[in-house]
């Protein structure tokens, strides 16, 4: 199994203090991956040093987008592209999506144009053709948007596409986010923290989705995520950091019985 | 079975023939004040209304849609209406060559602009405008051999395919440019342009993650902003016949602010509606009142105090308004459709 995404030796620190020191891991192929850790262990650092919202001090962000879409970059005969440095705004051309932990949806637009920013990029109509609504324009207009309701009607809200978006319910809102990654055909979504706020029965389904995304898309999922519960339901490997270091790695059950992890992070909760 | 209904409900819908009925339906104004209805006054106040309607068609896509602030519209304006009157006038090279230069370079100077000031935001963004907006304000004040300084500069009606244009076909003018610029607006707010603009409002980093080069956006807006403020500029001097420093201050560009708020943000008819509450109510209506008409800066108080009422209790603006009356009148006629549907959605969920 190759990997889609391979973090070597991360380091970040902001002031004084060592976000991230020195961490590495690797996402494989189809794989749904958990990060883990206590709270400040720096996992949401880690997704914006991948993303490319933050810049490294050192190491590599390593990204196999698969050939066809390296070539079209301009990266010809590279099986894989070092992100760090990349302008963010790029990231997403190599279908690496994310989502946010306080989910970001524009709340004025329709449902259906919400996931319709997550195909920004594919658009290839001209601004002065957009302008003027030229043919080829609104075809390439309808057939996104085609494909957005595809997008909704996978995540089963495609009955809410021309409703306003911040009207949603918080569960909704989420599904609409997950839907916008898809628009992107993604290799790899980012989830950060896609359980928090659901309530149980969202949260089994949510783990029944992000399995259903895989297998359609076929991409990898790296999820953080504080639902142990769901963290264990979904990842085949799981790493856990804390204090920006790695812990270990390895399947639920091995993360489960590491007891460098119960010091760290499940120890806590015998304490309450 | 038949084309001809669907058909005409499709044209309908489409808000492009409603933008073009709407100039239609201005384009009478002359005829009223010709026929001796209208007064040449209130036809003027309302020419002017439409040209103001065409620069806060460009704040709109700023504030409305991109959430950028700018208090330079005056200046880009001015420099509109002073690049007319001296491609027209002074190098003689007539109409069409004088609106293109007043679309061309302010746009070309508000991206240049905009480079530099783009990287600011809110506060600062409003600052850097404005202060763009002063120096051209001194530049018009200065640069004699443009502008004839202070002592105004002089035009007069174009001439068009050959024909001396009047009043009344300046204001005709008037309305092709307004409905074209509502069209444009139109599309550039309803696809992947309007959508990336949304975006970039409501989350840069969010923007971000979905693709959206922030920047390039940021240019964008500023770039059609400056435009239509171009525009209005050379057709404001097309309709007077003259321009002076002192139209193009800071007064001006909050105006256009006040148009947009009031009007609406994000709302097209909202716009030409909140230029005509913001300009043509003071001139028609406040300035004929008894004693409080004698009131001096009596339209900045007006404007004012709407900006604030606005901001304060109907953040949609007059666009707000026009949704709850519409809404009302809707649940009066269908009273239980609107709940049921409320219910199937969370039932839904």
């Amino acid at each position: 199994m190759s990997d889609v995404l391979r973090v070597e030796g991360l380091s970040i620190s902001f002031g004084g203090l060592k976000a991230l020191d020195d961490l590495s891991f690797s996402v494989a192929d189809t794989e749904v991956f958990g990060l883990i850790g206590p709270n400040g262990a720096g996992k949401t650092t880690v997704f914006n040093c991948i993303t490319q919202f933050y810049r490294p001090d050192a190491g590599a962000v390593w990204f196999a987008p698969g050939a066809e879409r390296l070539d079209r970059a301009g990266h010809h005969g590279s099986d894989a592209i070092d992100l760090v440095g990349e302008p963010v705004h790029r990231v997403i051309r190599y279908g690496l999506v994310r989502t946010f932990q306080n989910v970001e949806i524009i709340p004025e637009l329709s449902v259906l144009d919400n996931v319709l920013i997550g195909g920004h990029v594919d658009f290839k109509a001209s601004m002065l053709s957009q302008m003027l609504r030229l043919p080829g324009a609104r075809k390439e207009e309808a057939q996104y948007r085609e494909k957005a309701r595809e997008a909704l009607s996978f995540l089963s809200i495609d009955h809410l596409a021309d409703q306003i978006a911040g009207g949603q319910p918080y569960g909704v809102r989420k599904r609409l986010e997950m839907a916008r990654t898809l628009m992107a055909e993604p290799r790899l979504i980012i989830l950060d923290e896609p359980a928090a706020g659901l309530n149980e029965s969202e949260t089994e389904q949510l783990a029944d989705t992000i399995r259903q995304i895989r297998d359609r898309f076929g991409c990898s999922v790296l999820l953080v995520e504080h639902d142990m519960g769901l963290v264990m339901n979904v990842c085949d490997r799981i790493c856990a950091i804390s204090f920006g270091k790695f812990l270990a790695l390895g399947t639920p059950e091995e993360i489960q019985r590491d007891v460098r992890v119960h010091e760290a992070y499940l120890g806590e909760r015998d304490d309450d | 079975m038949s084309d001809a209904p669907t058909t005409a409900a499709r044209l309908a819908r489409n808000p492009h023939v409603g933008f073009v009925v709407f100039g239609a339906l201005l384009m009478l104004l002359p005829v009223l004040a010709s026929s001796g209805l209208l007064m040449t006054s209130t036809l003027m106040t309302l020419g002017f209304t439409l040209i103001y309607a065409i620069v806060a068609m460009g704040l709109n896509l700023l504030l409305g849609y991109s959430g950028l602030i700018s208090l330079g519209t005056a200046g880009f304006m001015g420099l509109g209406a002073y690049l007319a009157a001296y491609v027209q006038d002074d190098l003689g090279l007539g109409f069409w060559v004088a609106v293109l230069a007043a679309l061309v370079i302010p746009t070309v100077i508000g991206v240049l602009v905009g480079v530099v000031s783009l990287r600011v935001r809110s506060i600062y963004l409003a600052i850097a405008t404005l202060t763009i907006s002063e120096i051209l304000l001194k530049t018009f004040e200065q640069a004699e051999w443009f502008t004839h300084g202070t002592a105004g500069k002089q035009s007069r009606y174009p001439v068009l395919f050959g024909v001396q244009a009047d009043r009344a076909v300046v204001f005709l003018i008037i309305v092709v440019a307004l409905v074209l610029v509502m069209m444009l607006t139109h599309n550039i707010v309803h696809g992947q342009l309007g959508r990336a603009l949304h975006a970039m409002r409501a989350s840069e980093v969010a923007a971000q993650a979905m693709g959206v080069n922030v920047l390039k956006y940021k240019l964008f807006a500023f770039a059609v902003a400056t435009m239509y403020a171009g525009l209005a500029g050379a057709l404001y001097l097309f309709f007077l016949k003259s321009s002076y420093p002192s139209t193009w201050n800071l007064f001006l560009s909050l105006n256009v602010v006040a148009m947009v708020v009031v009007g609406g943000l994000r709302s097209i008819y909202g716009t030409v509606v909140g230029a005509f509450v913001i300009f043509a109510v003071p001139e028609l209506v406040l300035k004929r009142l008894p004693v409080i008409g004698d009131v001096s800066g009596l339209p900045y108080i007006f404007s004012g105090v709407l900006i604030i009422v606005a901001i304060m209790f109907f953040p949609q603006g007059l666009r707000g308004l026009w949704d709850i009356g519409r809404g009302l009148l809707a649940r009066r006629r269908r009273p239980a459709e609107p709940v049921e549907t409320v219910r199937d959605e969370v039932g839904v969920r």
